[in-house]
């Protein structure tokens, strides 16, 4: 397979997952809204970078695209080093599973199953046995050892997504997408979420791409890619919430 | 307000339509059956109205004697009929032959006739239209080797004019030529429910085993004379006998099939009321559902103003119009179904072709019903409805809630416990009508199973019926197991249905079971010494041909021949005078006008007594040769008034062996037998008295001095045995009809009636368990709907299609299973209660048996079908769109 690279972006290290040249419209004709207007990114091994833009910018589009949920018009997506466009249903969800961790804003757990089958719940699906300590590690960094045996229900908000954090993390996929996974949260709940996404990035290596309009989560990314009506603008390196905002207002002007 | 209900409902006409498919299919077989019903009553009317519209006055003997078969009344003398014709007013009358005594030998060889449907009947030939049926074809019999038949008989029989017909009577099997056909109706185009036959008189006679004789004499009237005045003139010339009009005769004969047809419609009925109750716990669970997924809306139109009044009448008013809707196509489907029956019994029986149109009450009842069961149904989830909070509108989505209420559990163990007290007062006889107890104990148990232990074993149960799947690690079986789990209420509720159905079918499995195998004990150990039973179709009265009691004894091997006959008679002791007058107290005779004035002459003149049915035998052999107990007495005494009986029923009437009975027969009057015998065990469970052959015959009425069986007992050789069995099929050769059984065989044909009645059973009890599927169905689409989200979170983070469709088909055969062992636990316990009743009476009757292979099959049906009913709401599941299903915007 080549090098899918070449995008125009930096990329010292090896990449995870990218789009090239990615399109999606909804609707037809002049009703017709284009959410993705020809945007090619990449994004690379165990970093953490978020995706940041206003309402209807595409941000949501491009990422359920890239985790394989939705299909593009156009253009390729890929992760690793397989290209999700020419993939049937069963192939994705096997992507999906295997290779792609989710954290959702909301509504990220099933209600039926402990903390502790929702965190092995991919592993489970595959029918592959959870490699032990790694899970064990993971839960240890999310601090949720005592809580495995509690129902969703009887957790806290942020609980509940540090639970569903340690789940996409357990697989030890090639990269995890978070939608707003903060976005339900109080601010205090929400920073230690952040904390233990910025703690997988750094020491255990994962790839993490979040999607999020809030300048203090995107603040604790390694890169921030901003995109608005559907095309990549702009992007920061080593971002600070100061220097996020600030070019938010800039975007709103 | 109203608006808001209707708009919704045709938002979601799919839903519409899966509520009302249970209220459809109930309300359609409960209006089929009614309509069906009236549409019989009217051709049974009609039918004897054409058969004998030439009748305006029947003379017949006053002596009448009950039995099972209808009421018997001795012959006429052919005398009798010249008396008749002088009477005033008589235009023509005839002695008419009519007896079930022959059959037609088939196309096939076999004998039609026998069996189900439509019995033959030989008639004479009378020259006048008083005769049953108008000549279509050819001419009547004139010589003594010629016959008519109607034409649908003989075309089924392949038989044209100038052709051959075999006929096979009680003594011998003869060959008549064809010479004419009969049809009945104005056109004679019509068929009626029988197969008349018809022959010279002597002939008739003599296969009616009457030679001499008529079964009646029938009148008609000169012109310008009523039924009543030819019937009150002929009275006067015949004061021995009893004359009523036409118009009674052709009623007293409906009657009797009206009767039978009442009971037919009424059980089928039953099971239409039963497959409503189903579909009412459906109904149920639907609305709840509804309103729990509607919380928000109905929380927003509490908010914007709208009373809680509003709210009940609005969910009220949607029920309301399902049931309409439900109904009209439940109607239809009532109605096509008795056209379907109709054409499909056309062929057999004249029923006015065409639609069978539902008549004024038929519509009445179908819409009355699926209203009224569908709103109340709906009236629990429509005030859960009205208790909606405004603000509810404001929070997160409420799921319904699955805590059992103390009110639940007060009112589910009332139920219960008045259910106990009232089944077990009915099975007990302590209370007058035993039936209604029973039934009524039965449902309101039923009713606490569903409110109580269903939703207390719910949870639990669905975590153990997955465990064999989960314990191998299985996440989709986890997460079905789970969802059944969530809301225990919902799933017992759903299973509530299935578990209705099952507890029936389990009743009937057990206690079949029983019966077939206490059955098959006592009739096996009861044979003795029998190795071989001779014995005519189970309905015929053609019986064994004499010649095997007469010649059986030459057969090499054949050591004993026992012929059985069977008759009537009415029992004349203290005891049986009392039983009668105790009968006519608790169901006075139902004497409407029409028929206190239509019979003229002598009224009924048989003595008070208790009617019953009693076996011959024969004492030289038949108490050797079979095994009935305990004997006291010599059965060989007095062998020409010979009676034996059970020795509980001789203890019951205070008879002892030497006593003088008094009797009566309708074909000689009272007798005096004498009790020579008594035995502890009969034949069968109703063998209660044994009457010597030779008595039997001497009383029996014409045509019933038959040997209804031969027992035989053989030298103890398989090889001698099969060789006799051989040479007695070849002396019955020319009867198609007779069946040489070892006993075996004979035991199982016993109870091959059992079998049929199971298989009538379970046929009907299929509709409830059908829409008890379709409540699985339905209650986990709108689950499926109410999980959107999850399923989708699922599909996101990697579960398959595939994997997705089988957690919510394992859901449903949890379900299913549940509420099947439940229904097999409460059925079992049902069964034992009755079983236990039934002994009661009478030990030893039935002996409780568990059909295990066939409660393992029903089981994994349940299960198998729960799986089916999941096909759709499966397949939803697995269409749903990831995207929309998490997405947060």
């Amino acid at each position: 397979m080549s090098d899918p690279t070449g995008t125009g972006t930096t990329t010292q290290r090896a990449v995870a997952a990218g789009a090239i040249d990615a399109r999606k419209d909804y609707g037809e004709g002049d009703s017709a809204v284009h959410a993705l207007s020809g945007v090619s990114v990449s994004f690379e091994r165990a970093r953490f970078t978020a995706i940041m833009g206003p309402s209807g910018s595409g941000k949501s589009t491009l990422m359920h695209c890239l985790a394989g949920l939705d299909r593009l018009d156009s253009g390729r997506v890929f992760i690793g080093e397989t290209y999700l466009d020419s993939l049937d249903d069963a192939k994705l969800t096997a992507l999906r599973r295997d290779t792609i961790g989710f954290v959702f804003q909301a509504f990220n757990l099933i209600p039926t199953l402990t903390a502790g089958e929702n965190i092995t719940l991919p592993m489970d699906l595959a029918g592959r046995k959870p490699d032990r300590e790694w899970v064990d590690q993971v839960v240890r960094t999310v601090g949720l050892a005592d809580r495995l045996e509690h129902r969703p229900s009887e957790l806290s908000g942020g609980q509940q997504q540090r639970v569903a954090v340690a789940r996409a993390l357990s697989g030890s996929p090639e990269i995890i997408f978070a939608d707003e996974p903060t976005g339900n949260l109080d601010s205090r709940s929400g920073a230690e979420i952040l904390e233990f996404m910025r703690a997988a990035v750094d020491e255990l290596e994962q790839t993490i791409v979040m999607v999020t309009h809030d300048p203090t989560a995107a603040a604790w990314a390694d890169r921030v890619v901003f995109l608005v009506d559907g095309q990549i603008v702009d992007e920061i390196a080593d971002p600070t919430a100061e220097a996020v905002l600030d070019y938010m207002k800039h975007l709103g002007d | 307000m109203l608006k808001v209900a209707f708009k919704d409902l045709m938002a979601r006409k799919r839903r519409l339509i899966t509520t009302g498919i249970a209220v459809i299919l109930g309300i359609a077989f409960l209006t089929g059956t009614q309509v069906l019903g009236g549409v019989l009553n009217d051709s049974i009317d009609g039918l004897f109205g054409d058969i004998y519209s030439g009748y305006d006055a029947v003379v017949r003997s006053p002596e009448v004697q009950e039995t099972d078969f209808g009421e018997f009344r001795p012959p006429l003398e052919a005398a009798v009929v010249e008396q008749v014709r002088t009477a005033e007013g008589v235009r023509a009358a005839y002695g008419v032959v009519e007896a079930a005594t022959v059959s037609l030998v088939g196309a096939d060889g076999k004998v039609t006739g026998s069996g189900f449907g439509p019995p033959t009947l030989v008639y004479n030939w009378i020259d006048d239209p008083i005769r049953p049926g108008v000549l279509t074809e050819g001419r009547g019999p004139e010589a003594p080797d010629e016959l008519a038949l109607d034409f649908k008989t003989a075309a089924d029989a392949e038989l044209e004019v100038g052709d051959t017909a075999e006929i096979v009577g009680q003594d011998e099997t003869r060959e008549f030529e064809l010479v004419g056909l009969v049809g009945f109706g104005d056109e004679g185009t019509d068929i009626p429910g029988a197969k008349p036959v018809y022959f010279v008189d002597e002939v008739a006679q003599e296969l009616a085993g009457a030679p001499g004789q008529y079964n009646y004499v029938a009148a008609g009237a000169e012109e310008g004379v009523t039924q009543e005045e030819l019937a009150s003139a002929v009275a006067d010339v015949v004061p021995d006998q009893q004359v009523i009009t036409g118009e009674e005769w052709i009623e007293q004969n409906a009657d009797q099939l009206a009767q039978f047809v009442g009971i037919l419609t009424t059980v089928v009925t039953v099971f239409g009321v039963i497959a409503l109750v189903v579909a009412s716990f459906i109904i149920y669970n639907t609305f709840s559902i509804i309103v729990a997924q509607r919380t928000k809306e109905t929380a927003l139109l509490r908010a914007i103003g709208a009373g809680r009044r509003q709210v009940v009448v609005a969910t009220l008013a949607e029920a309301a119009l399902v049931g309409v809707i439900a109904s009209l196509l439940g109607l239809v489907g009532g109605t096509l179904l008795a056209t379907a029956i109709k054409a499909l019994i056309g062929s057999t029986f004249t029923v006015t072709g065409g639609i069978a149109w539902p008549t004024g009450s038929t519509l009445l009842l179908a819409f009355g019903v699926g209203i009224v069961v569908t709103s109340l149904s709906a009236v629990i989830p429509s005030i859960r409805a009205s208790r909606v909070p405004p603000v509810a509108a404001m929070t997160e989505v409420a799921v319904d809630h699955t805590d059992l209420s103390i009110q639940r559990k007060v009112w589910g163990s009332l139920f219960l416990v008045a259910g106990i007290v009232c089944s077990a007062l009915g099975l007990t006889s302590a209370v007058g009508n035993e039936l209604v107890f029973v039934g009524v104990g039965l449902l309101c148990i039923m009713l606490s199973v569903a409110v109580i232990l269903g939703p207390l074993l719910a949870g639990p149960a669905s975590r153990a019926l997955a465990w064999p799947l989960t314990a191998r690690g299985s996440m989709t079986a986890r997460l079905a197991s789970e969802n059944a789990a969530r809301n225990p209420r919902r799933t017992a509720a759903t299973a509530a249905a299935l578990t209705i159905g099952v507890t029936l079918v389990v009743v009937i499995a057990v206690l079949a079971t029983s019966i077939k195998s206490s059955v098959v004990e006592e009739v096996d150990g009861a044979l003795g010494e029998v190795d071989l039973i001779v014995s005519a179709g189970q309905f015929s009265f053609l019986g064994v041909p004499p010649v095997v009691s007469e010649e059986a004894g030459q057969i090499d091997g054949i050591t004993e021949v026992s012929p059985v006959k069977f008759g009537f008679l009415r029992l004349l002791d203290e005891y049986g005078i009392q039983q009668a007058k105790q009968d006519a107290a608790s169901d006075p005779p139902d004497e409407d006008a029409a028929s206190a004035g239509a019979i003229f002459g002598v009224g009924d003149d048989a003595p008070l007594g208790e009617d019953a049915i009693a076996n011959g035998y024969e004492p030289s052999n038949f108490f050797d040769l079979v095994d009935l107990g305990d004997v006291v007495g010599d059965p060989q005494a007095s062998p020409g008034a010979a009676i034996a009986a059970r020795d509980e029923i001789a203890e019951e009437r205070g008879w002892e062996v030497g006593d003088t009975i008094p009797v009566y027969f309708s074909a000689t009057g009272e007798q005096d037998l004498t009790l020579v015998a008594t035995y502890s065990d009969g034949l069968g469970p109703d063998d209660d008295f044994y009457l010597s052959n030779e008595t039997l015959s001497t009383n029996a009425p014409p045509g019933f001095d038959i040997d209804f069986a031969v027992y035989i007992a053989t030298e103890d050789d398989p090889g001698v045995r099969a060789a006799a069995q051989a040479e007695l099929e070849q002396l019955t050769a020319d009867r198609p009809d007779v069946v040489v059984q070892d006993r075996r065989e004979f035991v199982e044909s016993q109870t091959a009636f059992i079998d049929v009645f199971v298989a009538v059973i379970y046929g009907l009890l299929a509709l409830a368990v059908i829409i008890a599927l379709i409540g699985i169905a339905n209650t986990l689409s709108l689950s499926v709907l109410e999980r959107t989200r999850e399923f989708g979170l699922l599909r996101a983070v990697g579960m398959s299609k595939r994997q997705l469709r089988w957690t919510v088909r394992t859901e449903a055969a949890i379900v299913a299973v549940f509420g099947t062992l439940l229904g097999m636990v409460v059925g079992i316990a049902f069964a034992v209660a009755l079983a236990y009743a039934i002994t009661a009476d009478d030990p030893g009757l039935l002996q409780l048996r568990l059909p295990v292979v066939q409660l393992v099959v029903i089981m994994v049906l349940a299960a198998l079908a729960g799986i089916f009913a999941a096909i759709l709401p499966a397949r939803r599941a697995a269409r749903l769109d990831v995207l929309q299903a998490i997405a947060t915007e």
